[in-house]
Formats: structure tokens, C-alpha cells, sequence
């Protein structure tokens, strides 16, 4: 009795320690070999060369301190130029080519919804996909539990942006602006919330992206009497329509949803942009948080162009946190399955560049709570603690 | 006056000044068109290349002198005209010339492939990073009876119009606007009259360039930030100069000033008051289009073409 028991204990341990060791592709004893899929040759190139330019900043900075359980981590970088189906081909050559451990920041809305089939028939984990749109971490959908998002949903922006109007105005008369793409259809999801919640009717003007005239659409806000205006653009629309509301003498007060908070918005906007107030759902970059700091830290010592600083190159700072402590909770041996299992067991985890942040088996939504940004003298500050 | 009329001239004038810039691509389609018989696919990336170049000289001269004032944007303004003439002349040395003879459809190809080379070449000589252009009139207005217009606007407007000028007299009044038109006709006769062709291609090569490259300063302030999609513009001036008849300057001026006055008042006042337009409006200027081929199917301004088989 005593030999099998004994047999049985010795083959339990055998068996645990081969589990334990077992590891996926794209895991050596040295190195752990990460996938991105940027835009590196389309619309929005600018982002593809400042996001993974700000990851490689936090990932050098984890490897100078010895990497995550002793390896390196490395990235490799393909391009979609935000073509779906590049991104479908580019996702297909990280998994089967380079075999990489598991994508992350897969970036825009719509090359991040095509590469879901591969993601189930891989089952490769995709980390922080790069879009604000809360279908990423809508769980109903196909390959959801491969899929750990961070930002908060732009549904999720505008909903706080009239929750914070109606607090401080019972009466706003409220409009929004929106893009007429996936974006913009993410924003009105949140406004029809909001629009139930409080019994109100926005007004809303749409707007192709690219567009350079905001005549007509600032014109109708100012005709619909409109007290608070949320503009769901990046930055060529927020300071156009600022600048157009100043020169036609249309007061009203604007807010922006979370690419507005991009700097250039102040800047260009000059004193038409004074007390923009732009929803944010990360520790900004000036803020005194420990991951800004850091990022500001890091950003001088490796000499980074004032240029390349700021919001997306600060993007790629943040999301990297995700990634490098997933990657940690993989454990010594990493698979995939423990990266989303230990993922998974975040709970309130505090990054310094994100509010707090839960995983659960069936909550992949990341941050879901925003802070509001208000330019004063140039300069953003916060005007409100986390908001839900 | 009324809000309603009030909002719609307000709307009108800044589609004006759209609308001239939507002219002037299509002017410079109109313009190798014209004498070539060739569309060239790649004016939007004409101006793109004009809004950058004139960049690089404004932030240069603006080191030299230690600032912005109105010489820098003038000769910054000088030197990218200048650079559009040499830029022309490369042009139809690469494009027009060894393709001279070949069937229009290969030509058409090769512009096709000249706006991607421009488009990747600027991002890799510019970097991805967008720019911040400067307008020499900074953001100043003007109201005439509660009616806003942007300096900035006006000047796009005036230099449309001049420029225009400049082309339509050029082309009806002079011998070298008449060669270019009899080449247009046809080449060969206009060889054997002793037009010396490949002057005349170089010349529609070297003017499209310069209101490529006019427009492309012209706008570049407008768009707030300077990136390589400022190209796709030029599809849209596409429509413009197929509304207005396509080898037709009045009509490239016509047919891109009534496309951006569609694209502003359907945006705004059209759009409050009646909500479905807001559904329509990205096909808005499609639908206007196509109306227009149903009743004139050669444009506005064009002239019905009768070939004999």
C-alpha cells in the first residue's frame, strides 16, 4: 500500500512539474516574443509610429530591470495600414510565422474586430486592443474570452460627459457632433443612454471624417440653442468647431471625448479652446500619479522629441503596464491559458498609469470609470475625481 | 435679416471658399485634360506635396529671420512656386514623356501609381507626424452685416479667381493657350502645323503643378493639422470637375463652388430642418451629380464631343 502511495505521489509531482514547465510558442528561456499589428502605412501612420514607440520605452525599461521572470521581452511590429483585411494577414503571419506568444494593441476598431476568428481558432490571447470602443470587451461576442481591453468605451465617455452637464445644469439644452463611422455610432450608443436616463433629447450633427468645415454643423448648435456642446472628433474638430463657434460669437461650453485630449487641441486652439473639457480615462500625462511620472522620467532619459510625447506615444507607455503584468502573472512558465487566467485575477489593481483596474472570467472591460480635463491657461487640470 | 437667410449665406460663403479649393484641383485636372486628354490621378497628392514643401520653407525662412511675418510667407509662397515649376517639368519627364504615344488608359496608370509614390515618399521624408501649419492671417475675420468671413477664406477665394483668370485668358487668348487646344484635338495634326508638342505637354505638366501646389498652401491652413490624407481631397474635387464638365475651366470653377456650398448648408441648415439629410449627406453630392449627367451628360460647361466612326 505504502509503494502505491508513494508511486501515486511521485507521479502526481512528475506530472505537475512537466505541467508546470510547459511552455507556448513564442517563449525561449530568454525571450518572450509579443505581437503588435499597427497602422504604419495608412491614415493614421502618426499613431503607428508614437504607440509602439512609447511601449518599447516601458518594455526597455522592464528588460534594463531584468525583463519579467528573467526573459526579454521583445515586440514585433506589422502594419494593416487600417485594412481589415491586412490585419487578418498580419495577425496570421505573428501566430503562424513568428509564432508569437500573444498579440496586443491591435489598433482601430475595425482591424481589431476582423482578426477575431483567428484569435478563436488560435485561442492567442490579444491584450489591450488599441480602440476605445466598448465592443472589445463586449463578452457576447465571438472570441471575447481571447480579448483583455483597457480603455473605457467612447459609450461610456459621452455617457459621463451629460451625466456631468445635467449635474451641474438640470436645463442644458445638450449637442453632439460624431463622427459618421464606428466611432461615432459608439459615442450615440452612450448619448441614447443618457438621453433615457435623464428623459432628454440631444442634438446631434454628424461628420465625415477628414472634414475640414464645420460651418454648418457649429451654426445649428448655436440655432438649437445648445448650452453644452461634446464633440466626438481627435483634434481637427475640436478646434475648428472652437474656433468657428468664437469667430460666429456662439457661446456655449464644449467637451470632447477621450483622442481630444491630445494637447494639440489647446494649442491650436488657442483662446477659443479655453475651458474644453475633455473626458479621459487614464492618468494624464502631467498628472503626479507614479506612472506619469515615470513616463515623463523615462521620456527624458531616453531623450524622447517633445514632439513624439504626449498622448499616444503615452498610450503605448500605459497599455504596456497591462501587458508586462499579465505576462508576470503567467508565472515562470508561461502558456497562454495562464496569461488569461492569471489576467483574469486582477482585482482593483492599481498600475499608476490607469484607475483601478478588474479582470474577471466574465468582465474583460478593463477601466470603466473617466476623469474630465479642463484646459486653463493652456494647461489641463482635472476638474473632477473618477466618474462612472 | 432673417436667421434662416443669415445662416445660409453664412454657410455659402464658407462653402465658397471650399469650393475654390475644390476648383482648383479640378482646375488642374482640367488643365492636363485638356491638352492631353489624360486625367491625372494624382493632383490631390500635387497639393499634398505643395502644402508640405511650403511648410518646409515657412518653418526655414521663419529660422532665418527669427519669426513669422509677412516676407516669410511671400517668399516662402515664391519658392514653392518656383519649386512647382521644376516640379512640373520632372513630371512629364517621368510621366508624359516616355508614355507620350501610348494608349491614355497606360497614362492613367502611371498617375495612379505617381499618387501612391508621392503619398509614401512625403511620410517618409516628412515622418508620420502630423504638421502644424501656420496661416499668414492667423485666425482674423471680417463681418459685413452679421455675416462672419474668414480672412484666410477670402484669400482662397481671390486666389481661386485670379488664378482662374489667369488660365481661362491663357487658354482662349493666347497662341500658346490655342496651341495647347489644338494639341488636345489632335496631336499629330497639331505636330505637322508645327506645334512643338512635347513643349505644350511640359507646359500643362508645369501648370497643373503650380495650382496643384497653390492649392495645396491654400488649404494646408485650413485642415488645422498637415497629414499625407490631405490627398483624398483631390477625390473629391473629382465629382467637381465632372459637374462642370470635364475640360471646361469655368466649369471646374462652377461645378467645385456649388459642390462645397451642397457640402456646408447640407451639413447645417438643410440638416436642421429636415432630419433624413442627415442620412444622406456623405452621397448628397453623388446624387447632385448624377442629376446633372441625366439632364447635361457632358457637365454643365462641357461640350457635347461628336466623333465620327
Amino acid at each position: 500500500m505504502k509503494r502505491i502511495v508513494s508511486i501515486i505521489i511521485m507521479t502526481a509531482f512528475i506530472w505537475m512539474g512537466c505541467e508546470n514547465k510547459s511552455t507556448s510558442p513564442g517563449v525561449s528561456d530568454t525571450e518572450i516574443l509579443i505581437g503588435n499589428i499597427q497602422d504604419l502605412s495608412g491614415p493614421i501612420k502618426e499613431l503607428g509610429l508614437l504607440i509602439p514607440a512609447g511601449t518599447n520605452m516601458y518594455l526597455d525599461y522592464i528588460n534594463s530591470q531584468g525583463g519579467v521572470h528573467g526573459r526579454q521581452i521583445k515586440m514585433l511590429v506589422e502594419d494593416h495600414g487600417y485594412n481589415p483585411q491586412k490585419a487578418v494577414v498580419a495577425a496570421k503571419k505573428l501566430i503562424e510565422k513568428d509564432q508569437v506568444f500573444c498579440l496586443y494593441n491591435v489598433i482601430g476598431t475595425s482591424p481589431a474586430e476582423a482578426i477575431r476568428p483567428i484569435l478563436e481558432e488560435s485561442g492567442v490571447p490579444l491584450i489591450a486592443p488599441a480602440t476605445n470602443s466598448s465592443s472589445m470587451s463586449d463578452m457576447s461576442r465571438q472570441a471575447a474570452e481571447y480579448i483583455f481591453h483597457t480603455d473605457a468605451g467612447y459609450d461610456l465617455q459621452t455617457r459621463v460627459l451629460i451625466d456631468y452637464i445635467i449635474d451641474k445644469n438640470p436645463d442644458a439644452k445638450i449637442g453632439i457632433a460624431y463622427q459618421d463611422d464606428d466611432y461615432g455610432e459608439n459615442a450615440l450608443k452612450g448619448c441614447a443612454e443618457a438621453e433615457g436616463n435623464h428623459g432628454i433629447t440631444v442634438q446631434k450633427e454628424s461628420f465625415q471624417r477628414g472634414a475640414t468645415d464645420f460651418v454648418g454643423q457649429t451654426m445649428n448648435f448655436m440655432k438649437g440653442g445648445c448650452t453644452d456642446v461634446i464633440i466626438g472628433g481627435i483634434v481637427r474638430e475640436p478646434v475648428t468647431i472652437m474656433k468657428t463657434a468664437q469667430a460666429i460669437g456662439y457661446k456655449a461650453q464644449f467637451y470632447g471625448l477621450g483622442p481630444t485630449v491630445d494637447p494639440r487641441v489647446g494649442m491650436l486652439a488657442g483662446e477659443a479652446g479655453e475651458g474644453f473639457i475633455a473626458a479621459y480615462w487614464a492618468n494624464y500625462p502631467n498628472s503626479d500619479d507614479s506612472g506619469p511620472t515615470l513616463y515623463r522620467q523615462l521620456s527624458e532619459q531616453n531623450n524622447v522629441p517633445e514632439k513624439m510625447r504626449g498622448l499616444y506615444h503615452y498610450y503605448g507607455f500605459a497599455t504596456a503596464h497591462v501587458l508586462v503584468e499579465g505576462l508576470m502573472k503567467a508565472g515562470k512558465y508561461p502558456t497562454r491559458e495562464r496569461l488569461m487566467k492569471g489576467l483574469e485575477t486582477l482585482h482593483d489593481w492599481d498600475s499608476g498609469v490607469f484607475p483601478p483596474i478588474t479582470y474577471s472570467r466574465n468582465d474583460h472591460a478593463g477601466v470603466e470609470s473617466v476623469i474630465l480635463l479642463q484646459l486653463q491657461g493652456g494647461k489641463q487640470v482635472a476638474i473632477t475625481d473618477w466618474r462612472e | 435679416m432673417s436667421d434662416l437667410l443669415s445662416g445660409l449665406i453664412q454657410e455659402s460663403i464658407s462653402g465658397i471658399a471650399l469650393g475654390c479649393i475644390y476648383a482648383l484641383i479640378a482646375l488642374g485636372f482640367t488643365l492636363i485634360y485638356k491638352a492631353t486628354e489624360v486625367v491625372n490621378f494624382a493632383q490631390g497628392e500635387i497639393m499634398m506635396v505643395g502644402a508640405y514643401v511650403n511648410f518646409f520653407f515657412v518653418t526655414q525662412f521663419a529660422g532665418m529671420v527669427g519669426g513669422l511675418n509677412g516676407w516669410v510667407f511671400l517668399a516662402a509662397l515664391f519658392c514653392s512656386t518656383i519649386f512647382a515649376v521644376l516640379f512640373g517639368i520632372v513630371l512629364d519627364l517621368i510621366i508624359s514623356r516616355p508614355l507620350k504615344d501610348e494608349p491614355v488608359f497606360s497614362i492613367i496608370m502611371a498617375t495612379i501609381s505617381l499618387a501612391i509614390i508621392l503619398r509614401s515618399l512625403t511620410a517618409m521624408i516628412a515622418g508620420p507626424i502630423s504638421l502644424v501649419p501656420v496661416s499668414p492671417f492667423g485666425d482674423s475675420t471680417i463681418k459685413v452685416g452679421g455675416i462672419v468671413i474668414s480672412v484666410l477664406d477670402l484669400a482662397i477665394i481671390i486666389s481661386a479667381i485670379i488664378l482662374m483668370g489667369i488660365f481661362f485668358f491663357f487658354f482662349n487668348k493666347t497662341r500658346w493657350g490655342i496651341a495647347m487646344k489644338a494639341t488636345s484635338e489632335d496631336s499629330e495634326a497639331a505636330q505637322l502645323m508645327g506645334i512643338p508638342v512635347k513643349n505644350v505637354y511640359r507646359m500643362v505638366w508645369v501648370f497643373a503643378a503650380i495650382v496643384g501646389i497653390i492649392s495645396g498652401v491654400l488649404l494646408a491652413p485650413r485642415m488645422a493639422l498637415l497629414d499625407t490624407t490631405m490627398s483624398y481631397l483631390g477625390l473629391k474635387a473629382f465629382p467637381a470637375a465632372i459637374l462642370g464638365g470635364f475640360g471646361s475651366i469655368p466649369g471646374a470653377v462652377v461645378g467645385g463652388i456649388i459642390l462645397g456650398i451642397i457640402e456646408t448648408v447640407s451639413m447645417g441648415t438643410l440638416s436642421f430642418h429636415f432630419e433624413w439629410i442627415k442620412e444622406i449627406n456623405d452621397i448628397i453630392v453623388w446624387i447632385v451629380l448624377i442629376a446633372v449627367l441625366m439632364i447635361r451628360p457632358d457637365g454643365l460647361f462641357g461640350i457635347a464631343k461628336v466623333k465620327r466612326v
